[in-house]
């Protein structure tokens, strides 16, 4: 499966991210989205009209959606990341996956007008973003009342993966992530599971190293 | 909650919400401080600033007793001292190394953060159970108008109506960029069960919605 | 235009060069942006050389030097700071793009000059912990060429470039050879007789917000453009929430307000060498 992908894309980072609590392996094919709009050039619009990445290709399979990428491979090499136990449960997820693309839109192009100076009307995006929060907060706030603490269930599926990265990353475009207390449990939560993977603007979670004993000159 | 003339307590956050190893950025009066528990339960409040280099410390790591920088690591004790420098590991820090503390209590599921002195403990909770903390944009009266009843000494705000019982408990309000943002918590009756709690957290958006209209459209003064 | 100035504090750095813009970027449309508060427009002519436009229309001074466009709001009387290495056969220049930040372009520069957040900030690339020590170094202000220095900095980094395959001590040497702008000498293990160069040169937008254009000179002739490009703005990406969280935005200069140590020494050079020469544009004088 080859990933092209860029590194500090959120959508990409999703694959990424998925693919390592997955145990899958991805070929990486770096795109110059930044500065030098690869994304836009003959070879990936043949690939995706749409002029977006991240894209998947596995054999005939061309995937250009990342909810559609996580579902794939999670259905190829670890089935549980699927929440689907019930008509609820593939209901909420699929709620959930529809709804990233909300995120996507919204904190995903503040953050672009603000670090990487893409065009778009700052106070619109950070404003549908916060709107966006608010929902997911009240969304997670449910499911732990559910005794639940992921969005589809009490494990994490793609639903998680696929909202997370730009949540997390909403800082970058000026959105603060102070009000949500229940967002913030989940980020941790996810970003303590064994074979979580960071992107740049996600600090590594250094509680949960012991403290080193340090010596002096070791170097 | 004014509760005396030389200091008071402030309720920040829900204790469900800082489990231990955390630390999250919580609100007082004089600005934002970093509220942390460390690995053995105990709960801190610190200036949310490190000295070295002036990085936030709410969006630093608890390793064990201590507070560390997510910058240098700079670690810092309970008391507020520094206690570690890692690009220095033979070194004491020296005394004066420190950030400023604040006296807080965890008690009734709530934390509370002490502005002043306060003479007295942090108002009792009985009966009542912490469902969530929320962020509206709008300041306390806009909130009082719109649940339809004043708070009491305790900055309690008591709703019964359509067989629904909530609870508000209101912490200071602080200016924001847009106008002045208040952080309310949310108590249901202990006891409650969970459809009940879903009913109290959708009806706290709904007033939510209705403070901040208000206050947007300069209907509160 | 100077004269009239109403922040006279900032006149030491007005007549300073300052990136604008990537030179392979210029277009007709131009680059609509800001240098020292105030606007200007950053586009090429029919010829493809850069024209850069100030608030009221008047035509900046401009140069083309590193991949960049550097221009200037005063009126410079030196001229852009020599890298040699950039004239060297055999050097890739990695054109890294601009990315913005809400910090003081000082902040920035300082951040660029320090080694020991590289285990918190720079996990398992740069730095990891129990390696965290800084072991003591040379930091200085170069009375011939009026810069700071710092040699003989070491630090242990598991993945120190790109190419690297496994962890090495790394030796940077670190220059300040304008207010904004910093270079560093890094090991550069295909030719160990030789530095890679990596820069940091920043634009100041206003005091508390600036545009970094980092720029590269390596030897590597097997690591992909683009994948060289991306190990640099993963770096900095990795920066940029720490320069938006310290408190105040701008650097302080009053030694009251911060606490360094020993392994602070070229941030103290740097202070003092901005306080030296009034280069207080993004800097807190007095504590408050």
């Amino acid at each position: 499966m080859k990933l092209y992908d860029y590194i500090l894309s959120p959508s990409c980072y999703k694959v990424r991210l998925m693919a390592a609590l997955a145990g899958a392996t991805l070929d990486l094919r770096a795109v110059d989205f930044h500065p030098g709009g690869e994304h836009r050039g003959p070879e990936l619009l043949s690939l995706n009209p749409g002029g977006s990445i991240p894209i998947l290709v596995d054999g005939d399979l061309i995937l250009t959606e990342s909810a559609a990428i996580l579902v794939y491979l999670a259905a190829k090499a670890a089935p549980e990341w699927l929440g689907r136990a019930s008509a609820e449960d593939a209901a909420r997820e699929q709620q959930w996956l529809s709804f990233s693309g909300r995120l996507t839109t919204s904190l995903g192009g503040a953050r672009l007008h603000e670090m990487l100076l893409r065009p778009g009307d700052l106070a619109a995006l950070q404003a549908a973003g916060i709107a966006a929060l608010r929902e997911l907060e009240a969304g997670l706030v449910e499911q732990r009342l559910r005794g639940r603490n992921f969005l589809v269930s009490d494990r994490p599926t793609v639903a998680d993966i696929a909202c997370f990265p730009y949540v997390a990353l909403a800082p970058d475009g000026g959105v603060s992530l102070d009000p949500y207390p229940a967002i913030r449990l989940w980020s941790r939560a996810l970003r303590a599971l064994p074979g979580f993977i960071e992107m740049p603007g996600i600090h590594r979670l250094h509680e949960l190293k012991p403290e080193p004993n340090l010596e002096q000159s070791e170097v | 909650m004014r509760s005396d003339t030389t200091g008071f307590w402030t309720p920040v956050a829900l204790s469900a919400d800082i489990p231990s190893r955390t630390v999250i950025p919580a609100h007082v009066s004089a600005g934002t401080i970093a509220l942390w528990r460390s690995q053995a339960g105990q709960i801190a409040a610190s200036a949310d600033r490190c000295p070295h280099r002036g990085m936030s410390l709410s969006h630093g790591f608890v390793r064990g007793e201590a507070l560390s920088c997510i910058y240098h690591g700079w670690s810092y004790g309970m008391s507020g001292h520094c206690v570690r420098i890692p690009a220095h590991p033979g070194l004491t820090p020296p005394e004066t190394i420190r950030v400023a503390t604040h006296a807080v209590r965890d008690a009734g599921g709530v934390v509370w953060v002490a502005e002043g002195t306060p003479a007295s403990d942090p108002p009792s909770l009985d009966g009542l159970t912490p469902l969530r903390s929320l962020t509206i944009e709008a300041d306390r009266a806009a909130i009082e108008a719109a649940a339809g009843v004043p708070a009491n000494a305790d900055g309690l705000i008591e709703i019964t109506r359509d067989g629904e019982d909530l609870c508000l408990l209101l912490s200071g309000s602080q200016q924001s960029q847009t106008g002045v943002r208040t952080v309310v918590h949310v108590l249901v009756a202990t006891g409650s069960h969970a459809p009940q709690r879903i009913a109290a957290s959708r009806n706290v958006e709904r007033l939510r919605r209705m403070a901040e209209t208000a206050s947007a459209n300069g209907n509160v003064q | 235009m100077t004269g009239s100035d109403p922040a006279p504090y900032r006149q030491a750095m007005l007549d300073e060069w300052y990136p604008v813009g990537l030179v392979s970027q210029l277009d007709r449309a131009g680059r609509h942006t800001a240098l020292m508060g105030e606007p200007i427009v950053v586009a090429g002519d029919a010829d493809g050389r850069p024209i850069v436009t100030g608030g009221n229309g008047r035509i900046l001074p401009v140069k083309v030097r590193y991949g960049h466009v550097w221009s200037s709001v005063g009126a410079p009387t030196k001229d852009i700071f020599p890298i040699p290495e950039a004239d060297q056969p055999g050097r890739r220049f990695v054109d890294v793009g601009v990315v913005r930040v809400r910090c003081s372009p000082l902040r920035a520069v300082e951040n660029f000059l320090d080694i020991a957040h590289f285990p918190f900030v720079h996990t398992d690339v740069l730095g990891a912990e129990p390696h965290t020590e800084v072991l003591n170094y040379t930091a200085e202000i170069r009375p011939d060429v009026d810069e700071v220095w710092a040699t003989q900095v070491k630090f242990y980094q598991p993945q120190a470039s790109k190419s690297a395959s496994g962890g090495i001590t790394t030796e940077y040497m670190y220059r300040v050879p304008a207010p904004t702008c910093s270079v560093l000498y890094k090991t550069c293990p295909p030719r160990p007789s030789e530095w890679d160069v990596i820069t940091l040169f920043v634009q100041p937008l206003a005091e508390d917000r600036c545009d970094v254009w980092p720029w590269m000179a390596l030897f590597d002739d097997e690591t992909s453009m683009t994948d060289l490009i991306h190990f640099q703005q993963m770096i900095f990406l990795q920066d940029r929430s720490i320069l938006e969280n310290q408190i105040p935005r701008l650097l302080p200069l009053d030694p009251g307000m911060e606490i360094p140590t020993r392994a602070d020494l070229t941030s103290i050079a740097y202070r003092r060498w901005l306080k030296r020469h009034n280069f207080t544009y993004g800097a807190q004088l007095v504590a408050r």
